[in-house]
């Protein structure tokens, strides 16, 4: 393990921007029509229990890594199997997230620059971040996030004067009723962006006060859910139903419809800047833990000497997980979830927690008999 | 670490310069396509005519004192085909600049294509596209060719678009007949299933405007004006609304923002003028038991009293009132003239449709295939007016009461 | 293992180094004139050299003073060196030969600063700073006389740092004179000033100054072993000094920061940072720098708190414009012509219609103009100064545009550019921007915006990484620090801002008392006292 340390304050701003990151550019739980919003919140209440399992297991091995208290906890051979698990699923997630960057700025800006450059270029700045060590890429957080925040006050300000918001779009409320939500909280809005949040438990021992890293969480978790609310509220609010159901990026056309005096018009760049700066940290975060889960299961010393490897590995899965960008979306809503994300985002923490949970009570048990 | 740095900046400087620039386009390589017209042929091709902006000419070196440049503002070239893509594409045989829809701010369709064919495949591209404005507004020409709408110059705003934009606008404004529609609204409209759209039209005499000297004028040859209304149904235009008929529409849209509306008084045609200032439209459904749908439309009117041709007084709130109660009567008129004609057009450009779906989405549910033929031209409407005029100008009693 | 063996290595070089150097010195000879004639053959018969003989003790001992012509305090020589030898009478008491120093030293010269001297090289060490040596006849020892002086540059109002309000004087070349300004200030014996020699040749005295309690023990000892680490022929000026003691001399970012006024000095110590004076440079550094410290001007804290912060803002602000402005504009015309509104992007068109260079090269063609006039600006005598200017104005200007190889727009936006890059109140960070506002249009002509916004990551990272002598260079921003932001960014009021700042000074971080916010007379305070004196009882 690095031996470097990042504040509350800095988890509670990296799991924010983590969470913002790609969900920003999708129409999140649109299953639910008009009522998607209330899926995003519904998904961030259900992601809680998510985190505060991630928490518990933190809490039984505060000191180490999940790469090495899974062997732990399942012992060597399984534990090993599990660890690498969670590697490939970070390294997969973060490919993917690459990829969406890379094909929202191909088909929304830059249609003729090769979707490999684009991807290479992020991932440069990745590697140089990650070379800076956890505590760089937590303090980069900290001023983009105001950034982030600095944006999106102003644009809320922009979509309100253009007097684009019509609520209208948003009623009828519970129109498919409490089920049709609770379906698309349960098998989509759950697991992207929430419980890709994951990754944050190969973060956790790094915390230096162990006792703040509670409420630092869950308030990450519950703004950013509010913020995704909000902005799929008015996405839908000034799109309409319909549209953003077939938009790539609904918040790229939300944006492009602001009007202001006839001057502030088409500011894509905005949205540009919101979504790299949201991707940047994403994929920074996954690769990180890609990095020292690598570095803690096959006991490599010098981190550094993995991180370019490691980098080509994340481009070249980028660019080969998918061939085009609906093959990449349909992988993304069918396979992504049911076979990776309910596993290791559900199943996988909670066998841990039980066995981790039994173990305990079984040393203690023991303890007391001698 | 040195050596990693090095390979780290080659790759970066081999990226950079290798790459060169794909996307990027210098300005003067770019044709500023200001507006485009989409007509149909006899054979059902597509005939787009866009207009370009030379800049030079609409904003070079005029105050130099040559007066107005001798090459007008804009040039406009035609192509025809099957698609708007490949349509696109061809009409590079005519430019020699890369053509740039990023500030096409006027989409005009004509009203042959759009009676005959429909607007729905036109849109599908443009909606697609990620250079065009979501914001750009829709006209459609009336009884002229987009084509000509496209060449017909203007003389106060140099860009002939930037005219017809500023036009509707400013007459939706203060007239209230128009309404300015964007890609966006229509798009909307077309798809939802309560909601049908009205679009603006315009008209242009033909071969009339293309020429400077037709704007060096006090009194341009060929004119651009709006004309109506296009009601559409399932993506065709139907039908086209004038006057009082448009205006019921636009009220029943909450459009209205300022408009004048007169009343007869005494026998006396258009004695008194109502000078609208603000009002706000609700519509609201009723959707009984049985399945009687009832809409209520409740106005509420603010302005002033702003002209009388006969010597009423108007310091006396007893004239007043009878005047507000003589407004309400006009708009509530025009109002009904708007729902019989939607209702007998068979398409929900009122929105009714939407309101029902917020007021009892599982009826609805029902309703939703058949509502323009069977549900919609049987509903009810109420209408309530409530006028209020608040002040009358500089005077109180008019100079000509005795 | 390599770098531990080099340490290893260096270390004991050293070591033998300083040991040869006291053995190698070589002691004084008894005879005047053996060693006056050793002096003179040592200094090479050097113009500036006087050697004054003389008698003294009632034409008993044979002397000579010797000193280097003006770097000496002429008359104190005159006065209090000369004047007493040459009217002493013979002793009341016989003197020993070899005890006449010590006699000379204790009875007859009327200066401060006497050292005896045995050795050559101690001896020239004082002749160089400015000491008269006088040797006297049948004693292998001489006596060294403080009489430092000589011209030098009056105090005046700091060139670099112009401040509306606020003290007028600046530094000096002269160390004490520098050490003292700031003691004027500090009136607290706490203030340690630790001095040190660096350069082989010049022998550059170079002062630690900081506040024992305020200051970060931590810091002062890592500043002195930096320090003690330069191993350098010369030291002419703090600008050595920094580049020496720097933590990332591969970043364009400054990391330490200088200062030429007083007061911004004696504000640093009092905030718990390190001084390093040099002898003969009137800027000061001080450490531990911060990113933001570089947009404070001391203005900031002489005027009002509201109107201070809002400058600093600004200054941020006109940061990014100096970095960013002539990028963005490259960017925007040749990627994103969709952002620029439409009337605008006409009038930019007909601008460039003519112009037969790519945005890019236009761009640079300008800048680099402009970086040209600049330094020829800084570089010329006054008098040539004018011509520099109006020959720039003709080029960045109107002439360039009417021969139509540049567009009005890119003179604007150069123009822009300049005057937001000397808003920075320091240099070194206003010079950070010239050289990367190169690269940024580069970047944005190659990528665009999404160039230029991974660029802003980039420089931020960056900056995240650096340290400032155990400091992240970007606090209290990242990591923030509550405590520490209500003098960054902002300038809280002086009653709100009642802790130093808790990374720099480490320990003490209390600064002043409570309840410091003024109010108006007749309201609270009366009814307060008049409370306490019970006056007022029907509350």
């Amino acid at each position: 393990m690095e031996r470097a340390k990042i504040n509350a304050g800095q988890l509670f701003v990296l799991i924010f921007l983590f969470e913002m990151g790609s969900a920003l550019l999708l129409s999140l739980g649109i299953e639910a029509k008009q009522d998607a919003w209330l899926a995003v919140l519904t998904g961030m209440c259900g992601s809680l229990f998510l985190f505060w399992m991630y928490y518990r297991l933190y809490l039984f091995y505060p000191d180490m890594l999940p790469t090495s208290y899974m062997q732990h906890i399942f012992g060597p051979f399984f534990g090993k199997i599990a660890a690498y698990l969670y590697i490939l699923l970070f390294m997969y997630n973060g490919a993917r997230v690459l990829r969406d960057f890379g094909e929202m700025l191909v088909t929304s800006t830059y249609t003729e620059t090769p979707l490999f450059i684009i991807n290479a270029l992020l991932l440069l700045i990745v590697l140089y971040v990650i070379h800076k060590g956890i505590e760089v890429i937590a303090r980069t957080g900290e001023i983009l996030f105001v950034v982030l925040y600095v944006l999106a006050v102003t644009g809320s300000i922009l979509i309100v004067v253009s007097g684009l918001i019509n609520i209208d779009h948003l009623k009828p409320v519970l129109e498919g009723g409490i089920g049709r939500i609770l379906k698309t909280a349960g098998t989509e809005t759950l697991y992207v962006p929430f419980g890709e949040a994951v990754v944050f438990f190969m973060i956790l021992p790094y915390v230096n006060r162990p006792d703040k890293i509670k409420p630092a969480m869950f308030s990450a978790l519950v703004l950013s859910g509010i913020n995704l609310t909000i902005t799929m509220a008015v996405n839908i609010a000034v799109l309409g139903v319909d549209l953003t159901e077939r938009s790539q990026f609904p918040l790229l056309n939300t944006i492009q419809a602001i009007q202001v005096a006839e001057f502030l018009e088409r500011l894509d760049v905005f949205f540009m800047i919101a979504i790299i700066v949201g991707g940047f940290v994403k994929i920074s975060i996954y690769f990180y833990a890609v990095v020292i889960g690598v570095s803690d299961l096959f006991r490599v010393k010098e981190i550094s000497s993995l991180i370019f490897p490691l980098g080509l590995v994340l481009l070249f899965l980028s660019m080969v997980i998918a061939s085009g960008y609906a093959e990449h979306i349909k992988e993304g809503l069918r396979f992504v979830p049911l076979y990776m994300h309910l596993p290791l985002h559900v199943i996988l923490p909670a066998l841990l927690l039980t066995v981790a949970a039994l173990k305990k009570r079984h040393s203690m048990n023991k303890r007391k008999q001698s | 670490m040195k050596t990693r740095l090095c390979c780290l900046t080659s790759a970066l400087l081999g990226i950079i310069l290798l790459s060169g620039c794909w996307s990027n386009e210098e300005l003067p390589d770019l044709a500023l396509v200001s507006a485009m017209g989409v007509d149909l042929e006899k054979d059902g091709r597509y005939t787009v005519t866009v207009q370009v902006i030379n800049p030079g000419n609409v904003a070079g070196e005029s105050t130099q004192g040559t007066g107005e440049s001798a090459s007008p503002p804009v040039s406009t070239f035609t192509e025809s085909g099957w698609n708007l893509t490949e349509i696109n594409r061809k009409i590079s045989k005519k430019v020699s600049r890369h053509m740039y829809y990023a500030h096409t701010n006027l989409i005009v369709i004509s009203e042959k294509l759009a009676q005959e064919k429909g607007i729905l495949q036109v849109f599908e591209v443009l909606e697609r596209d990620h250079e065009f404005r979501s914001s750009a507004k829709v006209v459609i020409s009336y009884r002229s060719d987009a084509e000509d709408i496209m060449k017909t110059l203007s003389s106060i705003d140099k860009v002939p678009s930037d005219k017809i934009i500023n036009t509707m606008k400013a007459t939706e404004k203060a007239w209230g007949e128009h309404v300015s529609v964007s890609i966006r609204e229509l798009i909307a409209k077309l798809v939802s299933s309560g909601e049908e759209p009205v679009v603006t039209t315009f008209h242009t005499t033909r071969n009339k405007g293309e020429t400077l000297q037709s704007i060096q004028q006090t009194n341009p040859a060929g004119r651009l004006k709006a004309a109506g209304l296009a009601v559409f149904k399932d993506g065709r235009m139907v039908d086209m609304t004038t006057g009082e008929t448009s205006k019921g529409i636009v009220w029943l849209l909450n459009k209205v923002k300022n408009t004048a509306v007169s009343v007869n008084w005494e026998g006396e045609k258009h004695a008194a003028v109502y000078d609208l200032m603000r009002q706000q439209t609700k519509v609201t459904a009723d959707v009984e038991k049985g399945g009687d749908i009832r809409m209520k439309v409740d106005i509420a009117a603010e302005g002033n009293a702003s002209e009388v041709k006969i010597p009423i007084n108007l310091a006396s709130p007893d004239v007043l009132n009878k005047m507000e109660q003589k407004v309400e009567e006009t708009i509530k008129q025009s109002i009904l003239s708007a729902v019989d004609k939607a209702q007998d057009l068979e398409t929900d450009i009122l929105g009714f449709g939407a309101v029902v779906h917020r007021t009892d989405p599982e009826a609805w549910k029902r309703w939703k295939k058949e509502w323009d033929e069977r549900y919609f031209p049987d509903v009810q409407v109420d209408v309530s007016v409530d006028v209020f005029i608040r002040r009358t100008g500089l005077r109180n009693e008019p100079f000509h009461r005795n | 293992m390599p770098y531990r063996l080099r340490r290893l290595f260096r270390s004991k070089k050293q070591q033998t180094h300083s040991i040869a150097d006291q053995k190698n010195r070589t002691p004084l000879e008894t005879s005047l004139k053996e060693n006056l004639k050793e002096f003179k053959k040592r200094t090479g018969n050097s113009s500036d050299v006087v050697i004054r003989t003389l008698t003294t003790g009632g034409m008993q001992w044979e002397a000579a003073v010797v000193y280097i012509d003006g770097i000496v305090d002429n008359l104190s020589i005159d006065e209090f060196l000369l004047e007493p030898l040459l009217q002493l009478q013979v002793p009341a008491s016989p003197v020993q030969q070899q005890d006449v120093p010590e006699f000379i030293a204790e009875q007859v010269i009327a200066l401060g600063g006497i050292d005896p001297v045995s050795d050559w090289e101690t001896l020239f060490e004082a002749v160089t700073i400015g000491r008269a040596v006088l040797f006297i006849d049948g004693a292998a020892k001489a006596l060294s006389a403080s009489t430092i002086g000589g011209e030098r540059r009056a105090v005046e109002e700091p060139p670099t740092e112009i401040s509306i309000r606020g003290p007028r004087e600046g530094f000096t070349e002269s160390i004490r004179t520098n050490t003292a300004m700031v003691r004027r200030r500090i009136k607290n014996p706490n203030l340690r000033v630790k001095t040190m020699k660096i350069g082989r040749q010049t022998k550059t005295n170079v002062e630690i100054m900081y506040l024992e309690g305020i200051a970060d023990n931590k810091v002062v000892e890592e500043v002195r072993r930096r320090l003690k680490q330069i191993d350098m022929g010369s030291i002419l000026d703090s600008g050595y000094i920094e580049e020496l003691i720097e933590d990332q001399p591969s970043s364009p970012f400054p990391t330490i920061h200088f200062t030429e006024r007083p007061d911004s000095a004696a504000g640093n110590i009092l905030e718990g940072r390190v001084a390093v004076f040099v002898d003969g440079s009137p800027f000061i550094l001080h450490m531990p720098a911060v990113f933001i410290q570089f947009f404070q001007s001391v203005d900031d804290y002489y005027s009002r708190s509201f109107i201070a912060s809002s400058l600093r803002m600004l200054r941020i602000m006109v940061f990014l414009i100096s970095l960013y402005a002539p990028a963005t504009y490259v960017a925007a015309t040749t990627f994103h012509q969709e952002m620029i509104p439409t009337q605008l992007l006409i009038v930019l068109s007909a601008q460039r219609e003519a112009v037969p260079f790519p945005a890019v090269i236009e761009a640079f063609i300008m800048e680099t103009t402009f970086e040209i006039l600049r330094e020829a600006g800084i570089r010329m005598p006054k008098a040539v100064g004018q011509t520099v200017s109006i020959v720039g104005a003709l080029v960045i200007g109107q002439s360039a545009v009417q021969a139509g190889i540049v567009s009005p727009a890119m003179v604007i936006i150069v123009a822009i550019t300049a005057i937001a890059s000397f808003t920075t109140p320091s240099y070194s960070m206003a010079v950070a921007a010239r050289m990367i506002r190169f690269i940024l249009m580069v970047i944005a002509a190659s990528f665009g915006f999404y160039g230029l916004i991974l660029s802003f990551i980039v420089i931020t990272a960056h900056l995240c990484g650096l340290r400032s002598f155990g400091v992240p260079y970007m606090a209290p921003l990242a990591p923030f620090i509550r405590a520490d932001f209500e003098d960054s960014v902002i300038r809280l009021p002086w009653w709100e801002a009642k802790e130093r700042p808790r990374l720099i000074s480490g320990q003490n971080s209390v600064r002043q008392g409570e309840n410091l916010k003024p109010e108006a007379p007749g309201t609270q305070s009366i009814r307060k006292q008049r409370k306490n004196t019970g006056e007022l009882d029907e509350d």
